[in-house]
């Protein structure tokens, strides 16, 4: 009986962290056209440990990809998979869950492990499902990087790691922080 | 002539993607990193002198190391200079992807390969005036060059220019009247006839290609030159498998040459991630 409020405590504890989690991840690959590149990518991609079910438009070269319950996603893993295949991402977007977190302009917040800068967005305060754009380098077109770049003059944006302009308690500045936008 | 018109104008618009899988010359674009490719081409060409039907059989292993380098080993097999089919020697062909910008169904890329040949054959008979050597079957030695390639929805054109060296083969020495330094350049366009709209990976995929490719002797002893034509249609299977068909002839040239026709045809199956499944 002990054994089972154990186990039930588990469960509860896991599923409300499970709405803090990355749920999918819509990419869109650059540099290829045909299928065989697509399918390159889409077997590179399905190496990825943390996901779970792959959709593909082979004609607008988008990848979707269902990730696994509590699995930790690794949004520099997935760039990895993807320029090992021999190409490289136009656009990613992904669909995480939040419980009352509020951001605003230039907000660094602590996401599961995973940190993010916020850029381009109102004050607000996010609940249920949203989607993210990652506008770090090699996540956008280099004319899009250039184009955010005009729009912060913080110089994590530049690097993609933590510098004395980004506050959170606990964490260095060598960190990895991913800039995205709603 | 107008039904043919007609018939080029329902297929121009088919040609809706490119294509950089070339037959006759390599993409600056590797194959994907962790990726194997088998290959095998089976070329035949009719031997001017000799009036037979020569051929080359080519099994060949693609490996791409990382995303930015990829290795080939080829092994050839051929009667060309003797009168049975034996063993030839071999040759291993690295590629280097130095440059790389992609966009959404575009990119430019370039990249510099070397290859490295030993071959164990006799040198045409003396009887053959040939001026033509080649590092696929023809000659010991080494190659180095530069591709670029550019991929703009409905077209891939890629350029490659190289540099070649022959030497002595295994038991025979170069012929001392013939060239041994030749430079090689080639211009290849692709594109994707079929299908119009993808539906899976399962769907065939058909391309066509047209290449150019010439070679020049450098050398005083042997100055000479020629421009080839290729024209090519290819088969994808299952987004992993490739059937090409091609035929090369001369266009012009002031080069002697034993063969002047060549009809490759190549069959390349790739297993991508085939080192691991998980990681």
């Amino acid at each position: 009986m002990k054994k089972a409020i154990v186990f039930l405590l588990m469960a509860t504890g896991l599923s409300l962290s499970a709405s803090a989690q990355i749920k999918k991840v819509t990419l869109q690959a650059a540099g290829l056209t045909c299928a065989m590149c697509s399918n390159a990518t889409l077997k590179s991609l399905e190496t990825l440990p943390f996901v779970d079910k792959i959709e593909t438009d082979l004609n607008a070269t988008t990848f979707i990809l269902l990730i696994r319950p509590n699995a930790t996603v690794s949004i520099d893993a997935i760039r990895n998979k993807v320029e090992e295949a021999g190409f490289s991402i136009a656009k990613l977007t992904f669909t995480a869950g939040f419980d009352h977190l509020a951001v605003a302009k230039d907000a660094h917040v602590t996401y599961g492990n995973t940190q993010f800068h916020f850029m381009n967005v109102k004050q607000q305060v996010l609940n249920g499902d949203h989607d993210l754009t990652v506008i770090d380098q090699h996540f956008v077109s280099a004319r899009q990087f250039k184009k955010y770049s005009t729009q912060t003059t913080m110089p994590c944006y530049q690097t993609g790691i933590m510098n004395s302009c980004c506050e959170i308690p606990g964490k260095s500045n060598s960190t990895r922080i991913y800039h995205v936008t709603i | 002539m107008r039904k043919c018109m007609l018939l080029l104008g329902c297929l121009l618009p088919l040609f809706g993607q490119a294509q950089e899988l070339y037959v006759s010359s390599e993409p600056a674009s590797n194959m994907p990193a962790k990726s194997l490719g088998i290959r095998m081409t089976s070329r035949f060409f009719k031997m001017e002198q000799e009036g037979i039907t020569g051929m080359r059989f080519e099994p060949e292993l693609m490996f791409g190391i990382s995303k930015n380098f990829m290795i080939h080993a080829q092994a050839f097999a051929s009667n060309q200079m003797q009168s049975s089919i034996r063993p030839e020697g071999g040759s291993v062909y690295a590629k280097y992807r130095f440059l790389s910008h992609d966009d959404l169904q575009s990119h430019f890329r370039m990249a510099a390969y070397g290859r490295v040949a030993v071959i164990d054959n006799p040198f045409y008979p003396a009887t053959v005036k040939n001026e033509e050597m080649d590092l696929e079957g023809g000659a010991s030695g080494f190659a180095g060059g530069i591709v670029a390639t550019q991929l703009v929805h409905k077209l891939a054109i890629s350029a490659t220019f190289g540099y070649n060296h022959f030497m002595n083969n295994l038991k025979d020495h170069y012929p001392a009247g013939m060239s041994a330094n030749a430079v090689n350049y080639s211009l290849s366009a692709g594109y994707l006839l079929l299908p119009r709209t993808y539906r899976s990976y399962e769907q065939t995929n058909v391309n066509l290609y047209v290449e150019f490719l010439g070679k020049a002797n450098t050398d005083a002893v042997g100055r000479s030159q020629y421009m080839d034509i290729a024209p090519a249609i290819q088969f994808i299977f299952n987004s992993a498998t490739r059937l090409d068909f091609s035929y090369r002839t001369q266009i012009f040239g002031n080069m002697s040459r034993n063969v002047f026709n060549t009809f490759t045809v190549r069959f390349e199956h790739n297993i991508f991630n085939a080192l691991k499944k998980k990681g």
